[in-house]
C-alpha cells in the first residue's frame, strides 16, 4: 500500500485504540466508585509471596 | 521484492500497535475492571442483598423465627432498614405481623430502583438501604428503620426538617476491616490503621506484610460502614490516595454480620484488631474494640400505636433472642 494509505490506517487505528481504552477507563473510574468493596478485595490477585 | 518487504513492515506495524493497546486493556481488565465487574449483574446485587433470601411469611426463607407472644394488628409500621439489617427487620415482620403484610415485587436495576429490589407501596416491608432508608423515616414514609448510627447529614437532614428521631440501641455488632485472604497480614492496631488511612503507613511491609502498596479503600458517604469509618478516624484527614494504589492490596471496612453472614465471601478475612478477634463472645464482652449498637429509628411524633409494642417487644428477651438468631448479638450480654 502507498504511504498515505498506510498512514491514514495506521491514524485510524490509533483513534480506534485510543477510544476504546479511554471508554475502559471511564469504565472502570465509574465501576470501582459503585462496587463492593467486599468483592474487589476477594478479586485482588495474589501470587505465592512469602513475608 | 522491496515493495512485498514495505508491506510486510507495514502490516506488521498495524499490527503491533493494536496489540500493544489489546495488551494494555487485557492488563488493565486483569488487575483492575474483572474485580469490578461482578456487581451489576442479576438480581443477587452482591454488592447490597438478594431480599428474596429473607421474605418473611415464605417457608423456605433464611429467616430466624420467635414463638413471639405478641401479634401486632391494625395499623401495621411500615419497617424499613440497612441491607445489613434485612434479616432482622424481616424477622420481625415474620414474628409479629399478619400474614399479607409484605408483597415483594421484585425488579429490575433502574435509577429509580437503585438496589433493584421493589416491594408494593402498601407492603410494611420496604428496603431502602442507609442512605435513602434515613431520608424516607424523616419524610414519614417509614415509620421504623432498622440501622447502624447515622451519620452527621442525615442528623442534619431530620433537624432541616423540624424532625426529631428516637434512637433506639436493640443490638450489638463489630465494624470490622478485612483484607483478601492471601494477604498474610491477620492482625493490625487502630493506630496502624488510622496511619494507613491517613496516609501515613503505604506498604504491607511496614506492618508485617509483604512489599506492596496499600489500597485503603472507601466506602459511599452516607453508608452505615462508612459513618462508623469517619467515626472511628476521628478527627483524622483520610481518603486520598495515588490512582497507583489501585493495583496494591487493598483493606477495607464493613459490619461483621454483614460480611461473614451476609456476603459470606471465602476469599475475604475479617482482621483481629489489637490483637482482638471480631467473634461474637468478644463482642458481647466488648473486648473487641469496635462494638457498635444498632438502632430501631423512629419519628418522636409519630402517633403508630404499635409502635411502642414492637420497640418494647425488640427489647424483651423474645426480641432479643430473635435478634441474636438473626446472626447478632443482644444487648448488655
Amino acid at each position: 500500500m502507498n504511504e498515505k494509505t498506510f498512514y491514514r490506517l495506521l491514524l485510524a487505528l490509533v483513534i480506534v485504540c485510543v477510544a476504546v481504552t479511554a471508554a475502559h477507563f471511564a469504565y472502570d473510574v465509574y465501576a470501582y466508585r459503585h462496587c463492593s468493596i467486599i468483592y474487589f478485595i476477594a478479586k485482588e490477585v495474589w501470587g505465592h509471596a512469602a513475608p | 521484492m522491496p515493495r512485498r518487504s514495505t508491506l510486510a513492515k507495514q502490516i506488521a506495524l498495524l499490527a503491533g500497535v493494536a496489540l500493544l493497546f489489546a495488551s494494555f486493556n487485557a492488563g488493565l481488565y486483569g488487575l483492575l475492571t474483572r474485580r469490578l465487574s461482578n456487581n451489576f449483574g442479576g438480581a443477587t446485587q452482591a454488592k447490597m442483598i438478594d431480599v428474596r433470601r429473607y421474605l418473611p411469611f415464605e417457608k423456605d426463607s433464611d429467616l430466624a423465627r420467635a414463638n413471639a407472644s405478641l401479634r401486632l394488628s391494625g395499623d401495621l409500621p411500615v419497617l424499613d432498614g440497612a441491607a445489613a439489617l434485612v434479616p432482622v427487620y424481616a424477622a420481625v415482620i415474620n414474628a409479629l405481623y399478619p400474614e399479607g403484610s409484605v408483597t415483594y415485587e421484585g425488579g429490575a436495576f433502574s435509577d429509580d430502583n437503585y438496589y433493584g429490589e421493589n416491594f408494593a407501596p402498601d407492603s410494611k416491608m420496604q428496603y431502602k438501604n442507609t442512605v435513602r432508608g434515613y431520608k424516607a423515616v424523616v419524610d414519614g414514609e417509614t415509620d421504623v428503620f432498622f440501622t447502624a448510627a447515622p451519620s452527621e447529614e442525615q442528623k442534619q437532614y431530620a433537624e432541616e426538617q423540624g424532625v426529631t428521631l428516637r434512637y433506639v440501641p436493640i443490638g450489638l455488632e463489630a465494624f470490622v476491616f478485612f483484607v483478601n485472604a492471601a494477604n498474610p497480614v491477620d492482625s493490625l492496631t487502630a493506630q496502624e490503621i488510622r496511619a494507613i488511612y491517613a496516609g501515613e503507613i503505604t506498604d504491607w511491609a511496614q506492618v508485617g506484610g509483604i512489599h506492596r502498596p496499600i489500597n485503603p479503600v472507601t466506602r459511599l458517604q452516607g453508608s452505615g460502614s462508612q459513618t462508623a469509618m469517619d467515626r472511628f478516624m476521628g478527627e483524622t484527614p483520610y481518603g486520598g490516595k495515588s490512582p497507583l494504589v489501585l493495583f496494591g492490596a487493598s483493606i477495607g471496612y464493613s459490619f461483621r454480620y454483614y460480611m461473614e453472614g451476609m456476603v459470606g465471601n471465602d476469599s475475604v478475612k475479617m482482621l483481629a484488631l489489637n490483637g482482638v478477634a471480631p467473634t461474637k463472645e468478644n463482642i458481647q464482652s466488648r473486648a473487641y474494640p469496635i462494638v457498635a449498637e444498632f438502632y430501631a429509628v423512629y419519628r418522636e411524633d409519630n402517633p403508630n400505636p404499635n409502635i411502642p409494642l414492637l420497640i418494647d417487644w425488640l427489647l424483651s428477651d423474645q426480641g432479643q433472642r430473635l435478634i441474636e438468631d438473626s446472626g447478632y448479638v443482644r444487648l448488655g450480654g
